[in-house]
């Protein structure tokens, strides 16, 4: 529908896929979300969440149907989805796939892990026209959206975005270790219940979001033997987003070791901290699977 | 031999399955489990919906097939959609929005467990009753 935007959950898993009961509310699949801006159909992250999003596109009958694919980066819990998704198999389909300016480093690794060592049918055996697109400096019209593209801080790097439509914002920024970034990292350490400051320049891509959906992989005690993992705490997160005058905060790439009661807990620790360090505007809560904001 | 749309091959060969079970095995497809949502604060406390059909639509007005008997509920207020045996619940674009387990979201795929409000009915979501 003209002028409005939504969100869905598809997979808010981190690294790995993790189905079973523990797992269920919040859901096992990796990274993977929707966003309906208008017509316009943007994807962020080809985890296993993707294969769901294609049968629910297949019920839909949506023909021809037009992709916009961002991928923060390669590595497997982001990609895996891809070649289980099945529109990419139909004729009618197009998908493009972005990238930084100059850089189809993410199309290639795509295309790469359907080599016939890892799966049975060739990228170039799919039907849809997929092509490659580059940004042009930091952003790009996308259909009717325009995304903003950042850095971030991960092995290897990775990509947040940043998407405008109609005057409301999303960004998903997974894969950033905010840990690693913070004015005084000494002092985090030292007094964890004080708030931890970040840079300006690197509040901006996140200022004012509607939206935040951002990796909150570890609690403060588990970070302490991931450091370097390239994921954060999520009592940083809270604090990065209250820092930058974000509206609502979604919590995701959970942990494949945490069970549905731990992001919970995980989740209203945020909620406690944030209301404790003065931002009471700011709503936090955890990705979940099969669920639809209305931006 | 019909062609098969890949967009809906994961659908296909699941009623494909079914069919063949059917035919081998004499199996029947299984029994859909009714789930159910309660009234557990606000009008109407103690009201049990027993879910058995494919769709329900939840408002205060008479057209709605589950009634929920509050002005602070909108006379078309959400839809309940059965999808896979799981029941999805999505804003029919009411006044006060859901709010699933103090969230509001414009839809989500329920869970046991789960509390949803709509207006000043709050409701609890269990599965396979």
């Amino acid at each position: 529908m003209s002028g409005e935007l939504f969100v869905r959950f598809w997979g808010v898993r981190g690294s790995i896929p993790t189905p079973g009961p523990r797992t269920r509310r919040y859901g096992g699949n990796t990274s993977c979300v929707e966003v309906r801006a208008g017509k316009t159909l943007l994807v962020f992250d080809a985890g296993t969440g993707l294969r769901e999003l294609g049968v629910h596109l297949g019920r839909r009958n949506e023909a021809p149907l037009t992709v916009h694919l961002f991928l923060s980066h390669p590595h497997w819990d982001h990609i895996q989805g891809f070649p289980f998704f099945g529109p990419a198999y139909d004729s009618s389909t197009t998908i493009y796939v972005y990238g930084p300016k100059g850089d189809d480093k993410h199309y290639q690794l795509l295309s790469g892990q359907m080599s016939n060592a890892y799966f049975p049918v060739r990228f170039s055996d799919l039907g849809a026209k997929i092509v490659p697109r580059s940004f042009k400096g930091h952003a790009v019209e996308a259909g009717d959206a325009q995304v903003h593209l950042f850095s971030q801080k991960h092995p290897g790097g990775s990509l947040g975005f940043r998407v405008e439509y109609a005057k409301k914002s999303v960004v998903f920024s997974t894969d950033n270790e905010l840990d690693q970034l913070l004015k005084d990292k000494k002092a985090a350490a030292a007094r964890p219940d004080e708030l931890r400051a970040f840079p300006s320049e690197l509040l901006e891509p996140i200022r004012d979001a509607d939206l935040l959906i951002a990796d909150a992989q570890y609690t403060d005690e588990e970070y302490d033997a991931k450091v370097g993992w390239g994921h954060p705490r999520s009592n940083t997160v809270v604090d990065f987003a209250g820092q930058a005058g974000v509206k609502r905060l979604a919590l995701t790439h959970h942990d494949p070791m945490h069970s549905d009661r731990e992001i919970d807990v995980l989740v209203s620790e945020g909620e406690l901290r944030a209301r404790r360090l003065g931002y009471e505007e700011l709503e936090v809560f955890g990705a979940r699977e099969g669920v639809t904001l209305k931006i | 031999m019909r062609r098969m749309d890949p967009r809906h091959s994961t659908v296909d060969l699941e009623e494909l399955h079914t069919r063949v079970a059917q035919r081998v095995k004499g199996l029947r497809p299984r029994t859909e489990r009714p789930h159910l949502l309660e009234i557990i604060e606000g009008p109407g406390k103690g009201t049990r919906f027993r879910l058995e059909q494919p769709s329900y639509d939840l408002g205060r007005g008479s057209q709605a097939s589950l009634v929920l008997d509050s002005d602070e509920v909108s006379r078309l207020h959400a839809k309940l959609t059965r999808i896979d045996g799981e029941y999805t619940m999505e804003d029919a674009g009411s006044r006060n929005g859901i709010l699933l387990n103090g969230i509001r979201v414009h839809a989500a795929v329920l869970r046991d467990g789960d509390e949803l409000q709509l207006g000043d009915v709050l409701l609890r979501y269990s599965e396979g009753v």
